[in-house]
């Protein structure tokens, strides 16, 4: 029996938090991956910031505080997105700053609105290899009305977005009548948290997938944070559990508590307390700013961060092993 | 008797629109503590799905939202959004769709993208999410909002999620001097209901304009109150008196589907 040696050639894909974010350059496309408070990369955002890219264009499906948090500190260049939200938690008043009253033309900054079954579609196409997707979603709304695209300059003159927005089409197969195609999305980097990775990069998610299997085939790149990396082996033990292969696993980034403060399935709850506070400082420029230097800026990576969240906030939300959420936690202040 | 709240009456009405064998997409917020009050009275078999992934959720606890952990419990299958919205959805197999926003029509076109002028937004809102795809294909939509002035109008400031009457596009345009019904576009289902704090509104079957169907007189209020927290002319000749929520539903509201007092 031939076997190769697991280790022998493969150059190790572990990084560091800093080296994984370094590579990204200003402009990059990014999904992250996860779904509005749930899952979210929330260390590799926070990181992001710290290292100050600019102009980024996001396509999460969908969007949500990672989203609300870069476009407050003016990094977002484009989003294209389905919704831009905290859930029950709040209102993204980083985003409708960014948007309404003017904000727009201010700022600069150009949004793209989409549906949750058309951003997926869209990232499916991406993931297929093919540049467009039918739908039957999106007739008669103001969703594909011209008027409002907003990108609509950009359209045809930058390689990063579809020169069109929407296309209608007659089925020239069943004729089931009009559909309507939708591109594809090719982003540059996928970045996705999880509870735990093999240290080749073997993925293994509790609970939804969201849209990370499709971000990490659609994407150029994909870096995954995770809670903890294992052995291969252990995970091959039952493949069946897996979500994504290795294969498409560019960078493995181990940051516990990397999805602090939104939930991981299976690993602790969404940190109700310190959401709040967080989302209350982005409701004026000022106090974000501050809450930016003092939980971000002013601290040199993620173990900082975590030290400072301390050890009892964070034994606090440690989700129980059968229902993989914090059944005592308390929501409501 | 106990007493009730508007909106514990809201989520009380809304849940019995929901039957026993509906399989019914839930948004966050109300619409899970309707659809659980429902699973937890008349109908014991509804299947409860979520855009997020979550099929046939049996939550012991109420989820927070679409994605919540809470959700996953108890399901015997998780989808992702594209097994869930692009094809479940898709092929026409949900029964009911469910969901709330900040503007209704009479026609019951919804709007949870922005007020005021798309490109300089009085207040921008988080948007669609799956709202949009969900009222486009669900077999039927049932839509939940709090029964104010601005939030019943005229027309929508901004047309999210597709309702009965529509703008049809031509060469890529919107043709904004004609209206259609959105059969005319290849579209099934159509809204059925709008429960909103003060009654239940459905859509007349020929012109598909909301007339009020029934209003809550055990809470005091009146056709009068209604039409004056209506953004249109509203024909309440129809309207009846609803059957009061039970101690049964109130129990389950309170103690069962929202204990927390998250959303209610």
């Amino acid at each position: 029996m031939v076997s190769e040696s697991k280790n022998s050639t493969k150059k190790t894909k572990i990084k560091t938090l800093q080296e994984a974010i370094s590579q990204i350059p200003d402009g990059a496309t990014i999904l992250f991956g996860g779904w509005t408070v749930t899952r979210k990369p929330m260390a590799a955002v926070f990181e992001i910031i710290r290292q100050g890219k600019k102009d980024l264009h996001l396509v999460s499906n969908p969007g949500g505080p990672e989203s609300d948090l870069l476009i407050g500190a003016g990094l977002v260049g484009i989003s294209e997105t389905n919704f831009i939200g905290h859930e029950v938690l709040g209102i993204p008043y980083c985003f409708r700053r960014a948007f309404e009253k003017g904000g727009l033309e201010k700022t600069g900054y150009l949004h793209d609105d989409w549906t949750v079954q058309t951003g997926a579609l869209r990232i499916l196409a991406g993931a297929m290899g093919i540049p467009f997707i039918p739908t039957k979603s999106l007739k008669g709304t103001e969703i594909i009305d011209p008027e409002h695209d907003l990108l609509a300059d950009l359209r045809g003159k930058s390689k990063k977005l579809p020169n069109k927005k929407v296309e209608f089409i007659q089925d020239p197969f069943w004729d089931e009548g009009e559909l309507l195609l939708i591109p594809a999305i090719k982003p540059d980097y996928c970045i996705i948290h999880v509870p735990m990775v093999g240290e080749e990069g073997t993925v293994r998610i509790h609970g939804g997938l969201f849209m990370d299997f499709y971000g990490a085939l659609a994407a150029k790149k994909t870096i995954v944070t995770t809670e903890q990396i294992t052995s291969e082996d252990y995970l091959k033990k039952q493949p069946d559990l897996n979500s994504i292969p290795a294969e498409f696993i560019s960078d493995i980034v181990e940051v516990p508590y990397g999805g602090h403060p939104t939930a991981v399935q299976g690993m602790y709850d969404l940190d109700f307390e310190f959401f709040n506070r967080m989302v209350d400082s982005t409701k004026k420029e000022d106090t974000y700013v501050q809450w930016l230097q003092e939980w971000i800026k002013d601290l040199p990576d993620h173990d900082a961060y975590l030290e400072k969240l301390g050890v009892k906030k964070i034994f606090s939300l440690r989700a129980d092993p059968g229902l993989g959420y914090n059944p005592r936690l308390k929501r409501k202040s | 008797m106990s007493k009730y709240t508007l909106r514990e009456a809201m989520a009380i009405h809304a849940s019995r629109q929901i039957r026993n064998e509906d399989k019914v997409i839930v948004g966050t917020g109300m619409p899970l503590v309707a659809a659980i009050i429902a699973k937890n009275c008349h109908a014991k078999d509804a299947v409860m799905l979520m855009e997020a992934g979550p099929f046939d959720s049996n939550p012991l606890a109420l989820p927070s939202c679409v994605a919540d952990p809470r959700g996953f419990v108890g399901a015997p299958w998780v989808a992702d959004p594209v097994q869930m919205m692009g094809m479940i959805l898709q092929q026409g197999r949900i029964d009911l769709g469910f969901l709330g926003g900040a503007q209704v029509d009479k026609y019951g076109n919804l709007n949870s993208t922005c007020l005021g002028t798309y490109k300089n937004a009085n207040v921008r809102l988080p948007g669609s999410g799956g709202a949009s795809d969900i009222g486009a294909m669900a077999k039927r939509n049932l839509i939940i909002i709090a029964h104010e002035a601005r939030r019943l109008v005229e027309k929508v400031d901004y047309l999210t999620t597709p309702g009965w009457m529509l703008h049809p596009y031509e060469n890529g345009k919107r043709v904004k001097d004609r209206l259609v019904h959105r059969k005319e576009l290849g579209l099934w289902g159509g809204p059925e209901a709008v429960v909103t704090t003060m009654g239940i509104m459905k859509f007349e079957e020929e012109t598909k304009v909301m007339y009020v169907s029934e209003y809550y007189a055990d809470l005091g209020v009146t056709l009068e109150m209604i039409k004056e927290n209506t953004g249109f002319a509203i024909d309440t000749s129809k309207a009846d008196q609803v059957i009061p929520p039970t101690e049964d539903e109130l129990y389950i509201l309170r103690n069962v589907a929202d204990p927390e007092n998250i959303f209610i």
